[in-house]
């Protein structure tokens, strides 16, 4: 299976990258890792008529710590992510959550922004930035905003970037000391896409529950939160009861849409099991325990 | 229609100039443009990893890379493992172990193997398995390619020892 | 015929029983193997093809002007154009005038994924351009899907020349059936659905086709060639003289019989070289492969009985099966015969009631895989034994026991007449017994369910792996077959060069990831003990080649072991006849001794091979006058042990002799919760008589085992209601990975065969034979808490937890 004609762009810089984006908008793809956008190429699922390849923009490849953020360049690889001790140390949910993603081949080039831009409804890395609160950076030739994830990803393979617009920054907020975080995810074979994935973290002060996220992948169009084992969670003590019910409120409102992997129901039960046992293992790291 | 690019590349230790297709994959520049026919092609699709090779010392499925993203860079490709005509002790171990059946995940397979005792000399055979989960094989069900990594780390660690 | 003669086995081999490291290897080491997509002739244009949208579509209009104009494309061929330049496929099947099989689809489509364009172009990449502008109007039609829902007449009717989707229907029985129903003490029965997998190889299938148009003269290569006396069907396929076509094969990067009979690939290629005048290379790549490789597994229900006494012996077999071919039927009910050599499998099973339905649906057709629908039997028979261990409250070790054929009773006649030549159930049930440490997971299972509620639970199987299958297994669904064919043998010539050198030529693609060439080394080298990496193992085409069946029903190393003992004695015959002229002694006073021959008692008086074949080849004058110059033979090996069917098909004859034996023992973990399950211990001893190369075995016994645990747990071809396929690509057909199978514990145990060559019976198959076996035994015994019984494959965690609602509900 061989990818449609295009017109290939590598720009150097971003300036002209993004320059290019103006100037082509939805007639041009960026093209980062690749692991996602090529096959979807290779099947002409995708046909854009230009490729813009950001891989020798070396601005764009950084992680470092600023404001409380854990801020990560466009172009760094997930593998490297995955081995930084800047992630380890701000972000350890974000260092286990790549860890889940595919296999060692896919990570040595695929992106954490290119995760993000690509808005799998089935991948991890969305779910993971949704729980922890992070936000993007998109900028365009003129302009530059800060979007959070929560108002990112509208749909399957949908996100709010125009067509003008390029992630260029991944940013991470820094949990407090004390938090524990984790991410569980049942697949069918080892790392293939998940049929439900679940991002949690939890922090807890004088033993009781003071902040809580929860999100899920797999579980509908997009990667999404759970408010209801959210607030359940919120100012109780953590007990196997309570990440119970929190599995349970996890799923109430969902309708996840079916596939080959598993139905709709079938993601719910799942999810509802996930939940709980993330949450658990998320406490058993905070030390929140039974 | 068709834009054409500039690639070049190191493959193996030589430099090789060549105009392409900008959509031309990887793969398909090494097998059908430089000759290079031991990296199989099996899903194209980023999955199955008979693709691998390594780009500047790091395994990637050349499926999903395009040819000019390789300009610069330096290829190691089957062909690459035993330059002088011989047999690498990888290639020696799978033959020893009967790490192959069919041989097609096989160049792949030996890339990654490459790679994983280039980071870790001394792996288990739990880590060697976890490893190669990116490397599909339907022949084998993986028992003897884990065999053959472990004893060729063995045979190279005893090489390092004695050299 | 009746039974060969017993045979005696030596008792001493040097090479057989050596697991040597493989002649085939330093090739496919260094990425040099020589598969098809490696080859390229000057001029050499390729090939795509556009793939039916739809189930089941009306073809209205195609307009291809677009794709013709574009630079780069060559040719573009439609359905009609097919029509007109080739003649349908060969066609095994019931009916074929009635269900056609064509390169390309003509005036319908018949399956989403069916061919109904073809592109020629400079590259790859243009081809797929043109296909992507090729205009086509369809009008669709109502698919039929359900499998039994194609039993109801008023379907919609895959071929309208048919008249019903049932492509075949007939019951068969053999033995008492109906009294020993009735007299039963206990009758146990089931529903029981095996969902069509495939084997996707890593590569794809593939060929190459030149046409000469200055001599008329086809010459294809591809990694499929098969049943070689049958390939003038190919050269009807594509209008030529049948003796201007030959067929070349090429080492194939794995098969597991998606590659038995790929003509369709050789047919698209010939036509498109013969139409252009230009080699024409056709790869299927991994969406074709998925999509349209015409040989999808066994897609079966089955209705099932099994009647016994109380005390637990298993005295009759009753069952309907409906199996769902797909859009055509190639190979007819050939996957029933294999099923039928061993459908009461290790067991005394005196009476067997078979009724087989085929039907035809919207889908792809059914070819061989690795079993080729004697795995499904396995399964079947084991989960009624299983049921039946349940109903009666007894061990399900016992039972087995209790029922299986003893070592005294072989050669054993099953109710069908297929025989199983030797055999010892119990030596490897209770060694796979032991190297599982039954009764240690037992108490484990007892001791996690109470201290960590953790559903543990233990699988066994015992079942057969038949090897080396007859003519008559395609035909004898007939009682008045059009074709009652007889030959399905193997050649081999052996050539010993002026220096000694051999050189052994094999007239099939015998090279599928088994290993052919180390057989072929191995037995060439116990036969002239010569060191096996000196032989020199070739392949020749059809046209100037022997009959050949290839590789498949695990009987090329059998089929190929005979023809080398041929060749070798004719070889050795005129060896002798010159050493004894040479050495001025009667050739009853020599004997072959360490590569040489010699006069019996006189070591000194001897001819190493070598001096007497550069006599033979350059001395002429120096031989008795009635020896010709050079020193080579071939053997054509027939399958040595067939029997016919009885006119009233009361018996189906001898068909498919060599029985091996395999015992599996798995344990798992399920999780109640999700329905995943883990490999926790996975145990399998085999006996398929004398092994040539253990290692290698036991390679092919891991593979399979990983193959059956994809069957069970993870793969399926899924067609939607509406035909819709869902299994396109890797990321839906999931294919197991290092970390979902486990590490498995061999064992073997040995009951040569009495008539073949050493003792060897075939066992290329039997990992997959048993694995979809024992796996849902040992889920059903993790959820007996619940009482789920596992009916269905693939187990998806889905399914499981159905079953487990099923149970509770």
């Amino acid at each position: 299976m061989k990818s449609a004609p295009f017109t290939y762009h590598a720009p150097r810089t971003l300036g002209e990258a993004l320059v290019l984006k103006r100037e082509l908008g939805d007639q041009a793809r960026v093209l980062a890792g690749g692991q996602s956008l090529m096959p979807l190429m290779h099947l002409r699922l995708a046909t854009p008529a230009h490729l813009i390849d950001i891989n020798r923009i070396d601005e764009l490849n950084y992680i470092r710590t600023a404001d409380g953020h854990l801020v990560i360049g466009a172009l760094t690889r997930q593998m490297e992510a995955m081995s930084s001790v800047v992630v380890a140390e701000k972000s350890p949910l974000l260092k286990e959550t790549i860890g889940l993603v595919g296999h060692a081949q896919i990570r040595h080039r695929g992106t954490i922004a290119g995760s993000v831009a690509h808005a799998d409804p089935s991948a991890e890395i969305p779910a993971t930035l949704l729980a922890m609160g992070g936000e993007l950076v998109a900028r365009s030739a003129s302009d530059e905003r800060l979007v959070g994830a929560a108002d990112f990803f509208l749909g399957p393979f949908t996100t709010a970037l125009s067509e003008d617009e390029i992630i260029t920054e991944v940013r991470v907020p820094v949990w407090p000391e004390g938090t524990g975080s984790a991410f569980l995810e049942l697949s069918r074979i080892y790392h293939g896409f998940p049929v439900v994935g679940v991002a949690a973290l939890v922090h807890l002060s004088d033993g009781r529950i003071d902040r809580a996220a929860v999100a899920l992948c797999g579980m509908s169009g997009t990667a999404i939160r759970a408010p209801g084992a959210e607030q359940v969670l919120v100012g109780s003590e953590p007990t196997v009861d309570l990440v119970a019910e929190a599995g349970k409120a996890a799923v109430a409102g969902f309708d996840p849409p079916g596939d080959v992997h598993g139905s709709g129901e079938y993601r719910r039960k799942v999810g509802r099991a996930y939940v709980r046992r993330t949450l658990q293992a998320a406490f058993d790291r905070a030390g929140g325990g039974r | 229609m068709s834009d054409q690019v500039h690639v070049g590349v190191r493959v193996n230790a030589r430099v090789y100039q060549a105009e392409v297709d900008a959509r031309m994959a990887l793969v398909d520049f090494l097998r059908d443009h430089l000759g290079l026919t031991g990296t199989n092609m099996g899903c194209e699709q980023g999955v199955c990893g008979a693709c691998t090779v390594l780009v500047d010392g790091i395994s990637v499925l050349s499926c999903l890379m395009l040819a000019v993203q390789a300009d610069g860079a330096e290829v190691m490709t089957v062909e690459g493992l035993a330059l002088d005509g011989g047999l690498h002790p990888l290639q020696e171990a799978f033959w020893e172990k009967q790490g192959l059946q069919c041989g097609f995940c096989t160049p792949g397979m030996l890339l990654r193997g490459y790679e994983i005792l280039v980071e870790n000399p001394d792996p288990t055979a739990t880590e060697v398995r976890e490893k190669i989960a990116g490397n599909l094989c339907r022949c084998t069900g993986y028992q003897f390619i884990i065999e053959s990594i472990l004893e060729a780390a063995s045979r190279m660690r005893a090489e390092a020892t004695s050299g | 015929m009746t039974a060969p003669a017993i045979r005696e086995h030596p008792t001493e081999t040097k090479w057989v029983g050596k697991s040597i490291r493989r002649v085939e290897d330093p090739k496919f080491l260094r990425g040099r193997g020589g598969y098809i997509a490696n080859r390229a002739l000057p001029g050499m244009l390729h090939a795509a093809l556009v793939r039916s949208p739809y189930a089941h579509a009306r073809i209205k209009r195609i307009d291809v002007e677009a794709a013709r104009a574009l630079p780069g494309v060559v040719a573009v061929v439609t359905g009609r154009d097919a029509a007109e330049l080739c003649d349908p496929l060969p066609d095994f099947g019931p009916d074929p005038s009635k269900h056609t099989w064509r390169l390309l689809a003509n005036d319908k489509v018949r399956y989403v994924g069916e061919g109904v364009a073809a592109v020629v172009a400079e590259n790859r990449y243009v081809a797929e351009d043109a296909c992507s502008l090729i205009e086509i109007d369809y009008e669709e039609l109502p698919p039929i899907v359900d499998p039994e829902g194609a039993l109801e007449s008023g379907s919609p009717l895959v071929h309208d020349a048919l008249g019903s989707n049932i492509a075949y229907e007939r019951a068969f029985r053999f033995g008492e059936v109906a009294g020993v129903f009735d007299s039963a003490d206990v009758v146990v029965e089931d529903r029981l659905r095996w969902h069509r997998s495939g084997g996707q190889p890593l590569e794809p299938v593939g060929a190459i086709a030149s046409y000469d148009p200055a001599t008329g003269m086809m010459t294809i290569w591809e990694n499929s060639l098969t049943f070689t006396s049958y390939i003038f069907m190919l050269a009807n396929t594509l209008k030529i003289p049948s003796n201007k076509l030959d067929v070349i094969p090429v080492p194939a990067g794995g098969s597991f019989g998606s590659k038995l009979w790929a003509v369709k690939p050789a047919a698209i290629a010939g036509m498109l070289s013969k139409l252009i005048g230009r080699p024409v290379q056709y790869m299927e790549d991994r969406a074709d492969a998925l999509s349209n490789n015409d040989h999808d597994g066994s897609d079966r229900i089955y209705y099932v009985q099994l009647a016994a006494t109380r005390d637990g012996r298993i005295t009759g077999l009753k069952l309907r099966t409906i199996d769902d071919y797909g859009a055509y039927i190639q190979f007819g009910v050939g996957h029933h015969g294999n099923a039928l050599a061993q459908v009461t499998g290790p067991y005394r099973i005196e009476a067997v009631e078979y009724t087989v339905q085929a039907v035809l649906t919207n889908k792809c057709q059914q070819g061989a895989y690795r079993g080729f629908g004697s795995e499904v039997n396995n399964w079947m028979v084991e989960r009624m034994v299983d049921l039946l261990a349940r109903e009666l409250g007894m061990d399900r070790r016992e039972i087995r026991r209790k029922n299986f054929i003893q070592p005294d009773q072989f050669p054993y006649f099953i109710p069908t007449g297929n025989v199983y030549d030797s055999g010892d159930y119990e030596a490897v049930l209770d060694k796979a017994l032991a190297m599982a440490d039954w009764d240690h997971w037992q108490r484990e299972k007892v001791r996690l369910r109470e201290e960590e509620g953790r559903y543990i639970g233990i699988g066994l199987c015992s079942c057969q792996e038949r090897s080396v299958f007859s003519a008559t297994e395609f035909w004898f669904w007939f009682d008045e077959p059009a074709a009652p064919v007889t030959s399905m043998p193997e050649s081999v010539t052996l050539s010993v060069d002026a220096l000694g050198n051999i050189t052994a030529t094999l007239y099939s693609c015998a090279f599928w990831g088994n290993s052919p060439e180390t057989m072929v080394a191995q037995l060439v080298a116990e036969e002239f003990d010569v060191d096996p990496y000196s032989v020199n193992v070739v392949y020749a085409g059809t046209n100037q080649g022997l009959p050949a069946t290839g590789p498949g029903g695990s009987r090329f190393t059998v089929m190929i072991a005979g023809a080398i003992e041929g060749a070798s004695t004719k070889i050795k015959k005129k060896a002798f006849e010159i050493a004894a002229h040479l050495l001025e002694a009667s050739a009853d006073d020599l004997e072959w001794h360490d590569g040489g021959i010699q006069v019996k008692g006189s070591p000194d008086a001897r001819k190493a091979l070598g001096e007497v074949a550069i006599m033979a080849h350059l001395f002429k004058h120096s031989l008795p006058a009635e020896i010709e110059s050079g020193l080579e033979a071939s053997q054509v090996f027939d399958h040595p042990y067939t029997t016919m069917p009885s006119d009233d098909r009361s018996s189906l004859g001898v068909f498919y002799p060599f029985m091996g034996h395999a015992c599996h023992v798995a344990v798992v973990e399920v999780d109640p919760e999700t329905g995943m399950v883990d490999f926790l211990k996975y145990v399998a001893v085999h006996d398929c008589g004398t092994l040539v190369n253990p290692r290698s075995l036991e390679g092919h016994m891991v593979g399979g085992i990983a193959q059956g645990i994809g069957t069970a747990l993870l793969e399926e071809f899924v067609y939607d209601e509406n035909g819709d396929f869902q299994s396109g690509n890797f990321l839906n057909y999931l294919i197991p990975t290092s970390m979902d199978v486990p590490e498995v514990d061999c064992g073997h145990h040995v009951t040569p065969s009495p008539y073949t060559p050493y003792g060897i019976k075939g066992g290329g198959e039997g990992g997959r034979m048993m694995a979809p076996a024992v796996i849902p035994a040992a889920i059903e015994d993790a959820l007996e808490p619940f009482g789920a019984r596992i009916r269905e494959l693939p187990a998806t965690p889905e399914r499981v937890l159905a079953a487990i609602e099923a149970a509770q509900g």
